[in-house]
């Protein structure tokens, strides 16, 4: 019995026609890819990609050089010199992170005070030359100026949890 | 305090505490650890932080630690319900008016208050009214100042009051009104002040130099030892990625206790000055140019045999600096003596050479630096100790404070911040006769009859009131203790002092002791860096031309190490001239300067202290080794390894070593254990000293220009004493020469001289003129002590 069941199961492609049937309420359903780079998918405020640093709306730039992210870096890729500024406050002269090195964990900018490094939502980086992925101070600075609008809305969407 | 023992307990810890003791140091002891910020071991006790708080069985309030003595019996409880919140309401009631600038604030890390708000803290603040806010005094160029962050602990006005022993820090006002600052603007750079930095257990004070360059948590750590004086102070190195930032303290209670002196810690910002030498140089058509390691050790050492085969080797001069240590005093003294020459220094800053022969084998203390403090008597001749050693000074003062009778024989009245038994200030060709004075007021106090070598110098010598203070303190007691300073040392009389105070030693049945120059002046010794001896105080056959002669007698060529002749030489002009004179100089250099830069012929760049393994021997004969802790920047290397390559070049016995520490086992093997050896009068003629015409030049060694390395630290040339290019008169001789404070006067010897800024200073005797050695200002006027004419201009 059980014999002729399996062998009237395998001449009717049966499990075939179970796979098709499959596809075909596949091909009937809403789709979930997109045609990337035309299309997008969406990234929540909390997106972690490529880090930058921003400025205040005066010009001047946030970061400190209190570098706590440096020493919260599970990766060890920021490296920051820092000395006095010759207005007597505290600046880096070097902040490199190597995006080679990082890990996108937002450590960094959770020990910010000031809010100076950020994840930004910006993903879409390459490099050609060995050792331009060394992000240099201008660099990050460069990014973060033209990130800002969208970085601020996310920071102002956060600050609710906050 | 007594040796009664008390029994108390501690969170229900039995333990034995001597009665007295603060229960703060009892917990201590035993590892129990009580919050705090205005107790210090070294200080005395405030009591006004309240952080301490604890709760004592049967006392109806909190106590504070630091203040409670212990008693029979006594239960202590540090962390009781009770004592936790008087301790956290404490801490809330500190943080009311310190800001939330931690990120900028360069104690972040290793802040006392950020530690124990961790613990002691709430999370959130109640205090919701404005914060006050101080402004900042101007301390000057070592002190950074962010006085809203001061919580008024005192320890900052405690040190420089009890340790340091100036009135320089205060508090002004009561309550939320009190200020730390100075009473008057003024600076505090005393020789001490940097301590205050790591007292300070907030981010108020600071290191100004190091400011804003480094976080603790970031920087390693290394053991060094401060080659700068005789005391070898232990410090730690700060690095970050191989740059040394800042120095600290390292505790070692029987040298430095728990302080440095500000000229170790803030010399390492000379290590990158822009006159340092990074690459080999040779001298070609237009002036020194850069080439490789192997050419320029070549052409040295090709330098050096042609230099012997065409004069002798007699007509080579080798100086090396005391500052050095072991390892390349005795790779120095091996190459120098394997070419065949003996004319082999490293006292610069001396002239009398008469007693070379009956000094002891290396210049010591006479004793150590913790049994200066149990002293009874004491007599320093010929010293401004807190500008020469001020942790030896500091030593004093403790013993001095403690009841020590410290008697003084200096050519100037200097400050020294503690009771003495007098204080004996005479004219410097008159040192001599005070030092005499002593002698003979020692003798009738103690019945004792003067030795008969120096019965010619106290002849006719009547002994004033303070000469007899002094030798009624030195006679006082059991222990007693007679030293010598450098400006002793570097007088043109040092065979008289030296006997004489040899003398007072005798009679007085006190030890005997020699404060020189530089970190390693002893272990030069014993590596033999002598003309007259070598390694472990062994006598050579023929004694070469000590420093002075090399000078006066020229020389065709020159091997320094380290040294700068014209700033440390004892005649600066002579130094020079025979630098210019001499057909070659090779130097082993740190630093360039302007005479190395016409004169010399080859530069080797070395490295300096903090740069390579190194040992060095302090005045108390303790041997001390770090390791380099910093990479020579550039080209420059560790010196023993290029006296060590220059020995392999000239195919010389004794070069193969391939680590320091191989050469320290065998400097160590060649000196052996020779001991400090016995200090006598054999064969010393003495002369009674002749007062020159004109005005006495005292040549004072600056605190800021003992070496290369610390007159290259910018900080410390922005300081008081590092700007001590003055002449300083006596108000007698500036009224006589017509002379107002601030007046341009020049100094002249013969042909030559030098314009310097006149100070009128009443701690002069008359006929005297302070002017310093070691400065760019003051190199052209030659001997450091002697007979010179100031006019106005």
């Amino acid at each position: 019995m059980r014999f002729l069941r399996s062998y009237a199961k395998s001449l009717l492609l049966w499990e075939l026609l179970l796979g098709m049937r499959l596809t075909l309420r596949h091909f009937f359903s809403p789709k979930v890819t997109i045609r990337y780079p035309e299309e997008k998918t969406p990234k929540s405020p909390r997106y972690r990609g490529m880090l930058v640093l921003r400025r205040y709306p005066s010009g001047e730039e946030r970061c400190i050089a209190c570098k706590l992210c440096e020493a919260v870096c599970p990766a060890l890729a920021i490296t920051i010199d820092s000395e006095m500024r010759e207005d007597g406050t505290r600046r880096t002269t070097r902040y490199d992170i190597d995006a080679f090195k990082c890990i996108y964990c937002g450590f960094c900018e959770e020990a910010c005070p000031v809010d100076a490094i950020v994840a930004s939502r910006f993903t879409e980086f390459h490099f050609e030359e060995r050792g331009q992925q060394i992000m240099t101070k201008d660099v990050m600075l460069a990014m973060g100026d033209k990130l800002e609008p969208q970085i601020a809305a996310d920071r102002a969407i956060e600050n609710q949890y906050r | 305090m007594s040796d009664e023992t008390v029994n108390i307990e501690i969170n229900g810890e039995p333990l034995k505490a001597r009665k007295g003791q603060m229960v703060i140091e009892v917990a201590d002891d035993a590892g129990i650890r009580i919050p705090r910020f205005c107790y210090h071991k070294k200080l005395s006790v405030a009591a006004n932080c309240r952080m301490c708080l604890v709760e004592l069985e049967k006392a109806p309030k909190p106590m504070p630690a630091c203040a409670t003595p212990v008693g029979e019996g006594m239960k202590v409880y540090t962390q009781s319900p009770k004592a936790l919140s008087a301790q956290k309401n404490t801490m809330e009631f500190l943080l009311i008016n310190h800001p939330l600038d931690c990120p900028i604030c360069d104690q972040g890390g290793e802040c006392e208050l950020q530690d124990l708000a961790l613990g002691f803290g709430r999370g959130v603040s109640r205090y919701t009214e404005g914060k006050r806010v101080v402004s900042d005094p101007d301390l000057g160029p070592l002190i950074s100042t962010d006085m809203t962050r001061c919580i008024h602990c005192t320890r900052c006005v405690r040190f420089t009051e009890e340790v340091a022993g100036y009135k320089e820090l205060g508090a002004t006002g009561r309550g939320e009104q009190m200020r730390i600052g100075t009473y008057i603007e003024q600076t505090v750079d005393h020789e001490l002040s940097g301590n205050v930095i790591d007292l300070c257990p907030v981010g108020a004070l600071n290191n100004k130099p190091f400011r804003f360059r480094g976080r603790a948590w970031e920087m390693t750590q290394h053991a060094q030892v401060s080659p700068h004086d005789p005391v070898g102070s232990n410090l730690w190195a700060h690095v970050l990625r191989g740059e040394f930032l800042r120095a600290v303290p390292r505790d070692n209670e029987s040298i430095n206790e728990t302080w440095i002196a500000d000229r170790d810690r803030y010399s390492n910002e000379g290590i990158y000055s822009e006159e340092r030498v990074t690459t080999p140089l040779l001298r070609g058509k237009d002036g020194l140019q850069p080439v490789s390691w192997s050419e320029a050790l070549e052409v040295a050492a090709k330098t050096l045999s042609d230099v012997i085969r065409e004069h002798g080797a007699d007509q080579l001069g080798a100086l090396a600096a005391p500052g050095a240590s072991v390892e390349e005093h005795f790779l120095f003294q091996a190459l120098v003596r394997g070419l065949g020459s003996n004319n082999l220094d490293h006292r610069l800053g001396q002239v009398d050479f008469r007693s070379d022969g009956a000094e002891g084998h290396y210049p010591w203390f006479g004793i150590t630096l913790e049994e200066i403090e149990s002293l009874d008597g004491a007599m320093v001749i010929g010293s401004s100790l807190r500008k020469e050693a001020p942790m030896l000074a500091h030593r004093v003062r403790k013993a001095a404070l403690n009841g020590t009778r410290v008697g003084l024989v200096n050519p100037a009245h200097y400050s020294y911040q503690f009771p003495t038994s007098g204080h004996l200030v005479r004219h410097g060709a008159e040192l001599v006769t005070a030092a005499a004075e002593v002698v003979v007021a020692l003798s009738e106090q103690l019945k004792a009859s003067v030795p008969e070598e120096v019965q010619g110098l106290v002849k006719n010598v009547e002994p004033g009131a303070e000469a007899r203070a002094i030798a009624e303190g030195l006679a006082a007691g059991e222990s007693r203790w007679v030293m010598l300073g450098q400006l002793a040392r570097s007088h043109p009389n040092w065979s008289e002092l030296r006997a004489l105070g040899l003398a007072a030693a005798g009679m007085a049945n006190a030890r005997f002791g020699v404060l020189s120059d530089g970190g390693n002046s002893a272990g030069a010794a014993l590596a033999g860096v002598l003309p007259h001896r070598g390694p472990g105080a062994q006598a050579v056959k023929d004694a070469g031309l000590n420093a002075h002669e090399m000078f006066v007698s020229p020389r065709q060529a020159y091997l320094l190490l380290d040294c700068e002749p014209a700033r440390d030489a004892w005649d600066s002009a002579a130094a020079r001239d025979a630098m210019a004179g001499a057909d070659k100089v090779i130097a082993l250099a740190s630093f360039m300067n302007e005479d190395l830069r016409q004169q010399a012929d080859i530069v080797l760049p070395v490295g300096v202290y903090a740069e390579s393994f190194g040992t060095r021997v302090n005045g108390e004969g303790r041997w001390q080794s770090s390791q380099g802790t910093v990479q020579p920047p550039g080209e420059a290397r560790p010196a023993w390894k290029i006296l060590r390559a220059l020995g392999n070049v000239l195919e010389l016995d004794g070069f193969e070593q391939m680590d320091p520490e191989e050469v320290l086992r065998d400097a160590r093997a060649a000196i052996g254990e020779p001991g400090p050896g016995e200090e006598n009068l054999d064969g010393v003629e003495l002369a009674q000293p002749a007062r020159p015409k004109g005005l006495w030049r005292l040549g004072e060694m600056p605190i800021y220009a003992v070496d290369a390395l610390v007159r290259r630290s910018e900080p410390l040339q922005q300081t008081r004493d590092g700007r001590a290019a003055e002449a300083r008169l006596a108000p007698a001789d500036a009224e006589q020469l017509n002379v107002n404070d601030g007046d341009a006067v020049r100094v002249s010897l013969g042909n030559r001289g030098c314009r310097l800024l006149a100070r009128i200073d009443t701690a002069l005797p008359k006929g005297s003129v302070a002017v310093p050695v070691g400065l760019a200002e003051t190199e052209g006027l030659g001997p450091r002590h002697g007979g010179v004419t100031v006019e106005r201009i």
